[in-house]
């Protein structure tokens, strides 16, 4: 087997509730967790809101500084802070794509920025590496001087995948990036991100509700409730035979919708 | 009899230059005590027909049909008052993300007593302040809100979004409606939650056989709840049927690529194979294809599909295409 990509130790989060005096109490959003993630697999963490999803998602992408615990990428350790390192391999998608663009520059604009800042291309260089990028998603070279707003929903999606996928990362988190989408656009995403995957050798990082998508799309899967951790292990094992009262309840919800009728 | 029944509806967005079809020619028909489906992709104008049977479009658009009668009445011919008095008392709607919808500034209780009618309040204007008071508590016991005193007192930013919608649904219900459109009820929201609200629904309908217009973006979400759906795209009627003929047997091209472009739906395929898709996006309203509006994404048009396509019946099963999938099952 490969090499490990990404390798997260103890890793945990608290906060510091300032109406106390003292500091005396903590809230503590996600606890000590650890796991491994290979080159073209996906990790699929799942839970209700609350549950710590999204602060995995902050602390890896370095949002947040972790409380204890450190993140390795193909055995260098991600040090908090490190911007410059952690922002070429790690890339993040958000949910809401129409409000993650800036509406104010163009998509090439857009585009050039991450390059301006993290690599060292002249300015013909970043212009073919753009033109590529969107080709690569599904879009056309000539959409470079369109702004966001004259894109449909689908469109902008892929912009943003564009974007992550630009500098060439290894690792890209989907934060719902999928939900909000119409199904007929949803399931082009899908097929665009594992065909990426696939060309890229990426790894990705799916947080989701919906347990279809996390079916189809992950590896292994992991279910979160209250920041621990309760689940771990090969989706299909864990639809299958989930171990925990609360990931059955979970499959339970959605049950009905998963039978064929 | 027929609750609604709607032929040939059209709304149209006025412009400047041209007048653009928003809605073009929609059918849609319930019967008392059912719960229908109603399911597009954005911009398929769903939100918009149910805003239409509502009548809260504002003057830039303009509603016309064949035929639009409500149990019988010709809402068409009525004037706009007549109109009104009608559907408010008959008809109720909930819209998506509930605490966006409910007043920030007062609380659950007011709002509740707010939409309680006062036709239903008896005796002297003393006795009333506490009617309207109970007649709010037991509006909430009936969409499953046990702990009312909490609830009445609290404001909306202190609920969750569940219980949020289980509000709106109690306002919808103080005048004891027929028809309840509920616009999109579910969305944004966890899968538990959704479970909940669905079965509130159900239950509804089940006990004070109150017909329910559920709208849905997402053909697989509703499939368990609905007797019967009806399928737009972009402003177009596609399909309708029963439940079981449109999800197993879809006529329509592009119903066909709904239900197989979900994961769920089909469980059999592989792990990370790739799904089936219509190519393109969906159009925007400024250019719309004419004829079937699913003609430049369909895999089986033809030249003919440049014409709109008339609706054919199959057994109460209506589709809207030139080339039906008809022959592909049997």
């Amino acid at each position: 087997m490969s090499t490990v990509l990404l390798q997260v130790s103890n890793l945990s989060k608290t906060y510091k509730d300032k109406n106390y005096w003292f500091n005396r109490k903590c809230v503590s959003a996600l606890e000590p967790i650890s796991f491994d993630i290979m080159p073209h697999k996906t990790l699929a963490i799942v839970g209700e809101t609350g549950s710590g999803k999204s602060t995995i998602a902050k602390l890896l992408v370095g949002a947040e500084l972790p409380t204890t615990g450190d993140i390795r990428l193909n055995g260098q350790t991600l040090a908090p802070g490190n911007f410059k390192q952690r922002c070429q391999h790690i890339r993040m998608i958000f949910q809401d794509s129409g409000t993650t663009l800036n509406p104010s520059l163009t998509i090439e604009q857009l585009l050039d920025e991450p390059l301006q800042l993290n690599t060292k291309l002249d300015e013909v260089e970043r212009n073919q590496l753009i033109r590529e990028t969107l080709q690569k998603v599904g879009l056309l070279a000539d959409h470079m001087s369109f702004y966001p707003h004259m894109f449909s929903g689908g469109q902008k999606q892929r912009i943003s995948l564009a974007r992550a996928i630009i500098l060439k990362p290894q690792v890209i988190i989907l934060d719902e990036a999928l939900a909000a989408l119409d199904p007929s656009l949803r399931s082009q995403m899908i097929n665009l991100l594992l065909d990426l995957q696939q060309q890229m050798g990426l790894a990705f990082i799916l947080i989701s509700h919906n347990l279809g998508i996390v079916r189809h799309f992950s590896d292994e899967m992991m279910v979160m409730c209250e920041g621990a951790v309760l689940e771990f292990g090969k989706t299909n094992d864990i639809l299958k035979k989930p171990k925990h009262k609360y990931t059955k309840k979970l499959i339970m919800s959605q049950r009905f919708q998963l039978l064929n009728r | 009899m027929n609750l609604i029944d709607i032929r040939n509806l059209s709304i149209e967005l006025k412009t400047a230059s041209k007048p653009i079809f928003a809605v073009d020619r929609v059918n849609l028909t319930m019967k008392e005590g059912e719960v229908r489906g109603l399911v597009g992709e954005s911009g398929s104008g769903k939100s918009l027909l149910a805003q239409a049977i509502v009548g809260v479009l504002d003057e830039k658009w303009r509603v016309d049909a064949d035929r639009f009668h409500w149990r019988g009445n010709d809402l068409m011919r009525l004037s706009p008052a007549e109109r009104k008095a009608i559907i408010t008392k008959d008809v109720a709607m909930i819209f998506q993300e509930p605490m966006a919808c409910l007043d920030p500034t007062t609380s659950i209780g007011e709002q509740l007593e707010e939409a309680v009618d006062a036709e239903q309040l008896t005796g002297f204007f003393w006795q009333k302040r506490q009617q309207r008071k109970q007649a709010a508590i037991n509006l909430l016991h009936k969409v499953g809100i046990k702990q009312h005193e909490v609830c009445v007192k609290s404001f909306p930013h202190q609920l969750t979004d569940a219980l949020c919608q289980r509000v709106m649904i109690a306002m919808a219900l103080a005048r004891r409606p027929m028809l309840l459109i509920a616009d999109e009820p579910t969305a944004a929201m966890e899968s538990t939650n959704q479970g909940q609200i669905f079965r509130l629904l159900a239950s509804l309908n089940q006990l004070k056989n109150m017909s329910i217009l559920l709208i849905s973006h997402d053909l697989e979400n509703v499939t368990h709840w609905t007797n019967t759906i009806t399928v737009m795209y972009s402003g177009q009627f596609v399909e309708a049927g029963t439940t079981e003929q449109i999800f197993n047997q879809p006529y329509h091209p592009y119903t066909r690529a709904l239900v197989d472009s979900s994961p769920r739906a089909n469980r059999m395929i592989p792990n990370k194979s790739r799904l089936m898709t219509l190519p393109g996006s969906i159009p925007i309203l400024q250019h719309l294809p004419i004829g079937c509006r699913l003609g430049p994404r369909c895999p089986r048009a033809q030249q003919k599909c440049v014409h709109a396509p008339k609706i054919k019946n199959f057994h109460s099963h209506q589709v809207s295409c030139h080339f039906p999938l008809k022959d592909s099952y049997s």
